[in-house]
C-alpha cells in the first residue's frame, strides 16, 4: 500500500475497494450531451505552461467585454503571456473566437495563474483580475475590449504572493466589492515548500463613499494553507457569505480546510471546532457549489487528488453550525480514479463547477482532472470528468459518450454556452497542451444531433452599484421542481464567469423566475417562456428577451 | 369503412364494435371481444416524409380508432402514481380509484366527450373538464374554482387548418422580430415594429441596437409569439401537444416522448404495470386523424327562409363588429401538415427532434378542394377566429370572468377568441359550456367585446334574429 492510500484513513478505503459496486450498474436513459473538440477551429492557441510554480493555476475568464453579451475569453498561460479571444460564433453555429492584444506589457501579461471578471467600479464595463505568480493586477474594462491597468487607480497593490484563488461580494451597503485573494505557497520561506503556505488577502474597499474603489488597507488571513481555490458563499442562508477556501495538504502542517466568517464591518474570524467547524484534510484543489437538495443551503464539490468530495450540511449536527458531511459515496461523485483505461491510480481533481449540461433540468458536475506533472501514484491519463444528474439524486460518469475523455493534464475550465444555443459548451485549460474546447451539439442520434431538454438564460440588472447582482439568487420553478442558482464569483480552479446563468428545464415550456436581490429583497416572480435569453430589471415588471444576430 | 361511418357509428351507439369492424382491412384483431384497444401499436414509430393518399388515409384511420377506442387498465389507462400534470409528476400515494371527475382520468376515451354532433365534435356540460395545474392540490381538486378551472369540451373540426395559419402566423411574427432586430442594429436606433399577420394585429414590438426587444405593447400573444391556437385560453401550441396532454389527463394514457425514459427514467412513469403505453406512431395517428377533420361549413338545409336570413344576419355580424375578432377567413398558404411541427418544445416531439417529418398533405383530402381561395392561391380557412386573446370582462359585463386561476401565464379574463365554425351544432356555449342560447353567450362578451355586444343589443330585433339564424347556419357537416 503505498503513502496516499495510508493518508486516506480507513472511510476512504472502503470506498475505493467497493467505488465499481457503485458506479458501474447504472444505465443512463436520459440525452448526453454530445461535446465536440474544436479549439484549433475555433482559434483558441493557449497553452498554460511553465515549471513547477505553475504545476498548479491555469485558469481562464469568461465575460462579454464589447457588449455584444457573447462570452469572451481571457485565457491565462502560465509562463505564456495570457491572451484575450473575443468571441465571434454565431447563433446556434460553430465556436469562433479572435485574438485581441490586451494592450499591456509583457510583464504584466506573463505569470498570470487565473483570471475572473469581477465589475469592481459598477460601470459599464467588466473588469478582470489576473491572478498571478507576484503582483496581482486588476484591469479595468475601457469597452470594446480594451483595459487599462487600474491597481493604481484602485489602490490595490496587489501584493507579491502565489495567488491561484479569488473570489467577490458586495457586502451591505458597500458601493463597491470586497475581494478575496488565495495563495499559495511561499517559496521565500526557509524550508519552501514544505510547511511554508503564504497567508490570504481580504482587500475590502474603504467605507467612505467615493468616485472610485479603494483597497489601500488589506487585511491578512492568517494562518493561510495553501490555498488553491476561494469562495464567498452563504452558506447557512443567512444574507452574511462567508469565505471558504479549499487547502493543498500537500504543503501545509497542521492545517484544513477553512471557513471565514465576513461580518461587515468586523474582523473575519475562522470558523473552529468550537464551531462546529470539523477538521478535513485534502489536496483541496477548486470548489463547486449548489442546493443539490433544494434546502436552501449548497453543496460544495471539492476536487482533490483522489476522491471528490460532496459535502452537506449533517443533519444531525447543531443547528447553525457548519458542519459538513461526505455524500459523495452516496451520489457517485467520488470520480477518484480514471474511468477509462486501465489505470487504477488515483485521479487528480482541479476545477470543479455544477451545471445543466443536457437542460434535463438536473445538475452535473464537471471536474477537470490531470496529473500534477510526473506524479508516479497517481494516474498519469486522467479523463475529465462528466458526471451526468439523475432523477435519483445519484450521478452518473458519462465522459466517454459525451466525447471529453480525452488524456490531457486539465486545470481550470469554463462551462459557459459560447454560441448561444442554449446548450453549455465547455472550455478546459490544460497544462503543456493546448486548451480544449468542446461544442455542445445536443444528443447525437443516427441523422446528426437533436435538441435536449428546454432551457431559460437569465441576466441580472442590479442598478448602478453591483450591476451583475453578485451574490443575488435565481429561484426557478417548473411544476414542482425548483431549481436555484447563486450568482458568484469564485470558486472553481483559477477560472470565473458573467453573464447569462443558464438553467435547463427538462421539458417544461415555461418557468416561473424569482429573484432575491443581493440585498436579500425578493422579486415578484417573473414568467417567461423557455428556450429564451430573458434579461430582468431590478424592479422591472416583465423580463425582456435577448436575440443575437441569426 | 373510413372516417366518416366510424363518426356516424358512434352516433348511433354502435361504436366500439363498429370501429372494430369498420378497420379490419387494416387490423388483424385476434379477440374482437378483447378488452384492449386493437388501434394501439398499429402504427409502429414516427411516420416520415410524403405520406400518399393511401398511407395517410390508414394513419387517419389508426388515429380514428384510437380517437374512439375506450381504453382500459389492460391498455395502460389509468395512472395511480401520476397526476394531470402536463411536466410529469408523481403523486405522493397510490391513487385508489380509477377516475376522478376532477383531477382525472375523467374518461376511457377522447370520444368519450368529444361526440356531438359526431366523433370529433364538441360535448354537452356534462362533458366538462376541471383544469388544474395537478402539481399540488390534485388530492383535493374539486369542482370548486378554487381549485379547477371548468372548460367545456371543445370540437376540433378544422383543427389542421387551425394549427397550419398558427404556424405560419408565428413564422410571420418572428420574422419581424427579426427584421426589426436586423434595422436596429444597422441604424443604432430602436426600432418599433408592428406585429400584424393575416391582417390580424397583435401589437408592436421594440427592438434596440443590442439585440433586447421591449415587449409592453404585446397584444394578444405569448412573449415569444408564438401563435399557441388551441384551447380555450390558446395555450397549446400544436394537436400533438394537445394530445399528449389530454391522454395523461382524461385517460392516464401516458406517451414515451414526454413521460418516457428520456425525461423521466422509468418507462412505467405512472406505476401501473404498463410501459411505454403511447409510442410515437400512436400520437402520430391521433395527429393525423384530428389534422385531417374536415372543416366546418355553411347549411340551412335547404330552407330558403333561413337561408335568407342567415345571408342577412352575415352581414349584421359584420356591420355589428362580431368580425372585427372572428374574422370571417384567414389566408393560409400551404395545406401540407408537417408532423412533428416547428414549434414544440421538449416533450412533444419537434421538427428539430426528428430526422425527417411526417408531411400530411391535406390538399388530397376531398373536403379541402372546396375551400375558396383567394387571388393569391391561399386557402381561405373559413373559421371566423383570430386566434389572438382577448380580455372578456369589464366592470359591468362580468360573466366570463367566473374563474379563479390564471391558466400557463394567461389571466382568468383573458380567452382565445373562439373559432365560431361549426358552432351550429355545438351548444352550449362559452368556455364553461354554461350558456344555452347564443343570444345569452353574445351578451356575456365584456371587455374588447363589450362594442360588439352593447352593438348587438341596441340592433333591431330583426337584425338580432337574422344573426342568430347566421350563427346557427355554421354546422358540422353529418355526412
Amino acid at each position: 500500500m503505498n503513502s496516499f492510500l495510508r493518508g486516506l484513513g480507513t472511510p476512504i478505503l472502503l470506498l475505493l475497494s467497493t467505488a465499481v459496486v457503485g458506479t458501474a450498474d447504472e444505465r443512463f436513459y436520459a440525452d448526453v450531451p454530445h461535446m465536440v473538440e474544436q479549439a484549433h477551429a475555433a482559434g483558441l492557441e493557449q497553452t498554460f505552461g511553465g515549471p513547477w510554480e505553475y504545476f498548479v493555476g491555469g485558469g481562464a475568464a469568461s465575460f462579454d467585454c464589447n457588449g455584444d453579451r457573447m462570452p469572451d475569453l481571457l485565457i491565462s498561460g502560465g509562463e505564456n503571456p495570457a491572451t484575450l479571444f473575443v468571441n465571434q460564433s454565431s447563433a446556434g453555429g460553430d465556436l469562433r473566437f479572435t485574438k485581441q492584444p490586451l494592450g499591456l506589457s509583457k510583464e504584466d501579461i506573463a505569470k498570470v495563474t487565473g483570471a475572473y471578471p469581477v465589475n469592481i467600479d459598477n460601470d459599464a464595463h467588466m473588469d478582470v483580475v489576473l491572478l498571478r505568480l507576484g503582483q496581482n493586477i486588476v484591469l479595468q474594462g475601457q469597452g470594446n475590449c480594451q483595459f487599462a491597468k487600474a491597481n493604481t487607480t484602485f489602490s490595490l497593490h496587489g501584493g507579491d504572493a502565489w495567488t491561484t484563488g479569488f473570489s467577490a461580494i458586495w457586502e451591505p451597503d458597500m458601493t463597491f466589492p470586497t475581494l478575496a485573494f488565495g495563495n499559495y505557497i511561499d517559496r521565500s520561506l526557509p524550508g519552501s515548500p514544505w510547511g511554508t503556505c503564504h497567508d490570504n488577502v481580504l482587500a475590502r474597499p474603504k467605507t467612505e463613499a467615493g468616485a472610485k474603489p479603494d483597497y489601500a488597507d488589506p487585511t491578512v488571513l492568517t494562518p493561510g494553507y495553501c490555498a488553491l481555490s476561494v469562495m464567498f458563499t452563504d452558506w447557512n442562508n443567512s444574507g452574511e457569505p462567508a469565505l471558504r477556501i479549499t487547502n493543498d495538504r500537500q504543503y501545509y502542517r497542521g492545517g484544513q480546510e477553512q471557513l471565514w466568517q465576513v461580518t461587515p464591518d468586523q474582523m473575519p474570524k475562522a470558523y473552529t471546532a468550537h464551531d462546529g467547524w470539523q477538521q478535513l484534510t485534502i489536496w483541496g484543489m477548486g470548489i463547486a457549489s449548489t442546493d443539490l437538495d433544494g434546502d436552501g443551503h449548497p453543496e460544495y464539490a471539492l476536487t482533490s487528488m483522489g476522491d471528490t468530495m460532496l459535502q452537506t450540511l449533517d443533519d444531525e449536527a447543531q443547528e447553525g453550525q457548519p458542519a459538513y458531511r461526505d455524500i459523495a459515496f452516496e451520489a457517485g461523485t467520488t470520480a477518484h480514479r480514471p474511468y477509462v483505461g486501465d489505470d487504477i491510480k488515483p485521479s487528480t481533481g482541479w476545477h470543479s463547477q455544477f451545471a445543466d449540461m443536457n437542460n434535463d433540468g438536473l445538475s452535473d458536475l464537471f471536474i477537470a482532472k490531470g496529473n500534477v506533472e510526473a506524479m508516479p501514484d497517481f494516474a498519469k491519463d486522467d479523463p475529465d470528468n462528466l458526471l451526468m444528474g439523475r432523477r435519483s439524486g445519484r450521478f452518473s460518469e458519462q465522459g466517454v459518450a459525451a466525447g471529453i475523455s480525452l488524456p490531457t493534464k486539465g486545470r481550470g475550465g469554463i462551462v459557459e454556452d459560447f454560441n448561444a444555443d442554449g446548450m453549455l459548451d465547455l472550455l478546459v485549460v490544460n497544462r503543456q497542451e493546448n486548451v480544449t474546447l468542446f461544442r455542445n451539439q445536443g444528443a447525437k442520434t443516427e441523422f446528426g444531433h437533436r435538441p435536449m431538454g428546454n432551457w431559460i438564460k437569465i441576466e441580472l440588472q442590479n442598478g448602478p452599484v453591483n450591476p451583475q447582482a453578485i451574490g443575488a439568487l435565481i429561484q426557478i420553478k417548473t411544476g414542482n421542481h425548483s431549481q436555484t442558482h447563486r450568482v458568484q464569483i469564485g470558486g472553481g480552479h483559477a477560472s470565473g464567469q458573467t453573464g447569462f446563468v443558464h438553467f435547463g428545464l427538462g421539458v417544461a415550456e415555461r418557468a416561473s423566475i424569482r429573484i432575491q436581490w443581493p440585498n436579500g429583497d425578493w422579486s415578484q416572480p417573473y414568467r417567461a417562456f423557455a428556450n429564451n435569453h430573458v434579461i430582468i430589471k431590478r424592479d422591472g415588471s416583465d423580463p425582456l428577451y435577448w436575440y443575437l444576430p441569426d | 369503412m373510413t372516417g366518416p361511418g366510424i363518426r356516424a357509428a358512434f352516433k348511433s351507439g354502435l361504436v366500439a364494435g363498429l370501429v372494430l369492424a369498420s378497420v379490419q382491412c387494416v387490423l388483424a384483431q385476434d379477440k374482437p371481444w378483447a378488452e384492449t384497444s386493437a388501434f394501439l401499436g398499429q402504427q409502429v414509430g414516427q411516420p416520415e416524409g410524403n405520406l400518399d393518399k393511401a398511407a395517410m388515409t390508414r394513419l387517419i384511420d389508426i388515429g380514428e380508432g384510437l380517437f374512439a377506442s375506450r381504453f382500459t387498465v389492460e391498455d395502460g389507462a389509468g395512472r395511480p402514481h401520476a397526476t394531470q400534470a402536463i411536466i410529469p409528476t408523481k403523486t405522493g400515494r397510490r391513487s385508489v380509484v380509477g377516475f376522478a371527475r376532477a383531477s382525472g382520468p375523467d374518461s376511457n376515451g377522447c370520444a368519450s366527450c368529444h361526440n356531438a354532433p359526431i366523433v370529433g365534435g364538441a360535448g354537452d356540460f356534462v362533458t366538462n373538464v376541471f383544469l388544474n395545474e395537478g402539481f399540488n392540490q390534485f388530492d383535493f381538486q374539486s369542482t370548486d374554482p378554487q381549485f379547477s378551472n371548468e372548460r367545456g369540451t371543445n370540437h376540433i373540426f378544422g383543427a389542421g387548418l387551425i394549427e397550419l395559419l398558427a404556424r405560419e402566423m408565428t413564422q410571420d411574427l418572428q420574422a419581424i422580430r427579426t427584421d426589426a432586430l436586423a434595422k436596429a442594429r444597422s441604424s443604432g436606433v430602436d426600432v418599433r415594429a408592428g406585429l400584424v399577420t393575416k391582417s390580424v394585429d397583435f401589437g408592436a414590438i421594440t427592438a434596440s441596437p443590442d439585440g433586447i426587444v421591449g415587449l409592453d405593447e404585446l397584444d394578444g400573444v405569448d412573449t415569444d409569439l408564438v401563435i399557441r391556437p388551441f384551447s380555450q385560453k390558446g395555450v397549446m401550441t400544436s394537436l400533438r401537444q394537445f394530445t399528449i396532454n389530454a391522454m395523461n389527463h382524461h385517460h392516464g394514457m401516458q406517451a414515451t416522448e414526454r413521460f418516457g425514459l428520456r425525461w423521466t427514467e422509468e418507462d412505467d412513469f405512472d406505476e401501473d404495470g404498463h410501459a411505454d403505453e403511447l409510442g410515437a406512431g400512436d400520437i402520430a395517428a391521433l395527429v393525423a386523424w384530428q389534422a385531417s377533420l374536415p372543416a366546418p361549413g355553411q347549411n340551412t338545409n335547404d330552407n330558403a327562409d333561413w337561408a335568407n336570413a342567415a345571408a342577412r344576419g352575415q352581414v349584421v355580424f359584420g356591420a355589428l363588429g362580431c368580425s372585427s375578432c372572428h374574422i370571417e377567413a384567414l389566408p393560409l398558404r400551404s395545406l401540407a401538415f408537417a408532423d412533428p411541427g416547428p414549434s414544440d418544445a421538449a416533450g412533444t416531439l419537434s421538427r428539430a427532434q426528428v430526422d425527417t417529418p411526417a408531411i400530411y398533405d391535406l390538399a388530397l383530402l376531398d373536403w379541402t378542394k372546396t375551400l375558396p381561395r383567394d387571388d393569391d392561391g391561399n386557402i381561405l380557412v373559413p373559421m371566423f377566429g383570430d386566434l389572438k386573446r382577448h380580455n372578456m370582462t369589464d366592470q359591468t359585463v362580468d360573466t366570463l370572468g367566473n374563474e379563479l386561476m390564471a391558466q400557463r401565464f394567461v389571466d382568468r379574463t383573458v380567452f382565445a377568441t373562439t373559432e365560431l365554425w361549426g358552432v351550429g351544432s355545438t351548444a352550449p356555449y362559452g368556455h364553461r359550456n354554461d350558456f344555452t342560447t347564443l343570444d345569452g353567450i353574445i351578451q356575456a362578451h365584456g371587455g374588447s367585446a363589450r362594442p360588439a355586444r352593447d352593438a348587438y343589443l341596441a340592433a333591431a330585433n330583426q337584425e338580432r334574429d337574422q344573426l342568430i339564424a347566421f350563427l346557427k347556419s355554421l354546422v358540422i357537416e353529418n355526412e
